[in-house]
């Protein structure tokens, strides 16, 4: 049992070092709930400013569309400008001087009274973030198209719905809880995974390269505990920072979700729903292999590296190759099934999602338990192995 | 006691290093550290292992430690074999070279309840032992402070009490004494003087030819992994060509 007394050195060890608390319990527990502030704020500023500001449009054609220009001019939000030069019209819509510019015709009213189509171009940005300029003049013709139509059909005595051949009436039958964890399910994985993989990096690099270099690994090499003990000693310590890491990164998103001024009711009520104990425990019930598996992983670069630093370099290639399948999980269409359910990290990101929105197969959930354990078992051992290495311990 | 005998001790060289290394390490794949060396530390005797920097004593300390096996030879520490009953070995010895160090953010008396824990003493063999250590090396008033915060000599004095925490019947002190006050380094050196007493095995490498001359009952020279002296000190003192034992030291290595 020789690796408990290691382990209990090694967990009194890294919590008197500042770096490795604040990566571990400061930071996932303010920086998460801080950013969802700050994006969410920043969200909601822009949205609103968006919503409030009036756009600029100038009509090219007025004499020709007097009635389409009458429709636009009586919206509250609009404000024509006239003097516009029209080989200008370009240039003031890229520098956001004005929103758009609607050019009519001459033969406008003729086609209208001819039965065709009259042709109508719209010069507008389509950087415009929340497509309001879009939308609005959509919506403005969208009405004046369906007063034509109508009329047309009332003087060929039709009624519209002869060209409206379905009524189409969408029902969704996923409930709330289903579809909102379809959304944020996929991002909440791909915050905890990566916050775990942090919190085992800095204990794996201190307790491996880092005690390379300040020499203590030696005096531990020459104590009656074996090699395997000081792997497992240190592990179990790399492991539990991970896990702890993973775990207040989703207590914060939680107390962020909570504390959340703005929030509506109903919002909070799904989030209590889907975040309930049980899925929590079933969530952290993943981390537990997942950092098994990170923190084998780190420790064993830790050990090859010679230096602190040069483990840094080592490791830090890692962090894209734990993002990046993190980052697919997040993706809408990549669902869990039999082949997805056996690759690390995406299935943890996976079935994350699945628990949160309530439709986890219990099959595939022993898949990715059987997968992960698996896997970590192999990196525990890779570590062993490289540990027991002379011209690892001893490489410089 | 401690028995090597015939023990060569080979590294793989990188293609890296054989280039750094130069022309001659251009064919070869491996460096030898140690080669085909013997010698016998006995107990109740202070041993003295001597070289220049390089000249493979802390490979060859090592392998005692059983932190690297022998490329060939073999080494008993205690009647223990270093390869298969390595364990055992370390049971049997208190190892500090300048590579052993500290744990910074723990205090001394952490550091060697830790070593001691690791060698499954009983708690009241811990305290008394401890007291003891504490008491020798006038460590009781930086005991509960970090590591981190103590001065070089401090320091040493923890590293000493944290190898001999456990009493083991095997030393091994490389360079004990470096970087430490006159005052310090006495209480080291009667430390090491009263191992003997106990008739403990003990060696000792050290590049102050004072302290060699003051303590070592036998010496072994080492210079580029090959043993060109291995007697007793008495031995080498009679065979001296030069005034002092530093002259005759340098004079020796540099042939």
């Amino acid at each position: 049992m020789k690796f408990l007394i290691i382990a209990k050195k090694e967990l009194i060890d890294i919590t008197r070092d500042r770096r490795t608390l604040i990566m571990m319990i400061v930071l996932p527990f303010v920086l998460i709930p801080g950013l969802f502030g700050v994006v969410y704020t920043i969200q909601s500023q822009q949205a609103e400013k968006a919503t409030e500001q009036h756009l600029k449009i100038s009509f090219f054609g007025q004499e020709y569309a007097p009635d389409l220009y009458q429709a636009f001019a009586e919206l509250d939000k609009v404000i024509i400008l006239d003097q516009i030069p029209t080989d200008s019209v370009e240039t003031y819509i890229q520098d956001e001087y004005l929103d758009a510019a609607i050019y009519v015709n001459r033969d406008y009213q003729k086609s209208i009274d001819q039965n065709k189509q009259a042709q109508i171009i719209i010069k507008f940005k389509g950087t415009d973030s929340f497509g309001i300029t879009r939308d609005l003049i959509k919506s403005v013709l969208s009405i004046k198209e369906n007063q034509i139509i109508n009329k047309r059909m009332n003087e060929l005595n039709l009624k519209p719905d002869i060209v409206k051949a379905y009524q189409v009436d969408y029902k969704d039958v996923a409930s709330v809880q289903e579809k909102l964890g379809k959304i944020a399910g996929g991002f909440l994985p791909y915050f905890f995974i990566i916050f775990g993989f942090m919190g085992a990096m800095y204990p794996a690099l201190d307790l491996g390269a880092g005690e390379k270099e300040r020499g203590t690994l030696e005096t531990i090499l020459s104590s009656p505990a074996t090699r395997l003990d000081v792997v497992l000693g240190k592990f179990l310590v790399v492991m539990l920072a991970a896990f702890i890491t993973a775990f207040i990164a989703l207590g914060g998103m939680y107390f962020g979700i909570q504390t959340f001024p703005d929030l509506e009711p109903w919002v909070l009520e799904i989030v209590n729903e889907m975040l309930t104990l049980k899925n929590i425990a079933l969530i952290m019930s993943l981390i537990l292999p997942i950092s098994a598996f990170f923190s084998a992983l780190l420790l064993g670069l830790s050990i090859y590296a010679k230096s602190f630093k040069e483990a840094q370099s080592i490791v830090g290639p890692l962090n894209i190759a734990i993002i990046f399948p993190a980052l697919i999980g997040t993706l809408p269409g990549i669902e869990l099934n039999a082949v997805t359910s056996l690759i690390p990290i995406l299935n943890v990101s996976l079935a994350s999602k699945d628990i949160i929105a309530g439709t986890i197969n219990p099959w595939y959930m022993m898949e990715v338990y059987v997968s992960l354990i698996i896997f970590a078992g192999l990196a525990i051992l890779w570590c062993v192995n490289w540990f027991n290495r002379e011209s690892t311990i001893f490489r410089n | 006691m401690i028995k090597v005998e015939n023990v060569t001790k080979e590294f793989p060289l990188s293609r890296k290093q054989r280039k750094e290394l130069g022309d001659q390490y251009k064919m070869t794949k491996k460096i030898c550290a140690v080669d085909n060396i013997s010698f016998e530390c006995k107990p109740g005797r202070i041993f003295g292992l001597l070289g220049p920097n390089g000249a493979g004593k802390t490979t060859t300390l090592r392998m005692i430690a059983t932190m690297l096996k022998p490329s060939s030879g073999s080494i008993d520490v205690s009647g223990y074999d270093t390869v298969d009953r390595g364990q055992n070995v370390r049971e049997q010895i208190g190892f500090m070279t300048g590579q052993t160090a500290l744990y910074d953010r723990l205090t001394p008396t952490e550091m060697v309840k830790y070593i001691a824990d690791l060698y499954g003493m009983k708690k009241e063999d811990f305290s008394k032992r401890k007291d003891y250590l504490f008491d020798v090396l006038d460590m009781n008033s930086f005991s509960d402070r970090r590591i981190s915060r103590l001065s070089t000599g401090m320091k040493q004095k923890t590293s000493i009490a944290r190898t001999m925490i456990h009493d083991p019947s095997v030393m091994v002190f490389d360079e004990p004494t470096s970087g430490l006050d006159v005052m310090t380094s006495r209480a080291i050196i009667d430390l090491i003087r009263d191992c003997r007493k106990e008739g403990k095995t003990v060696i000792f490498s050290s590049h102050r030819m004072g302290e060699v001359n003051q303590l070592c009952d036998d010496i072994s020279i080492i210079y580029n992994g090959k043993l060109f002296f291995n007697d007793t000190l008495d031995k080498f003192k009679s065979e001296m060509s030069k005034p002092t034992f530093e002259e005759e030291f340098i004079y020796r290595v540099g042939e």
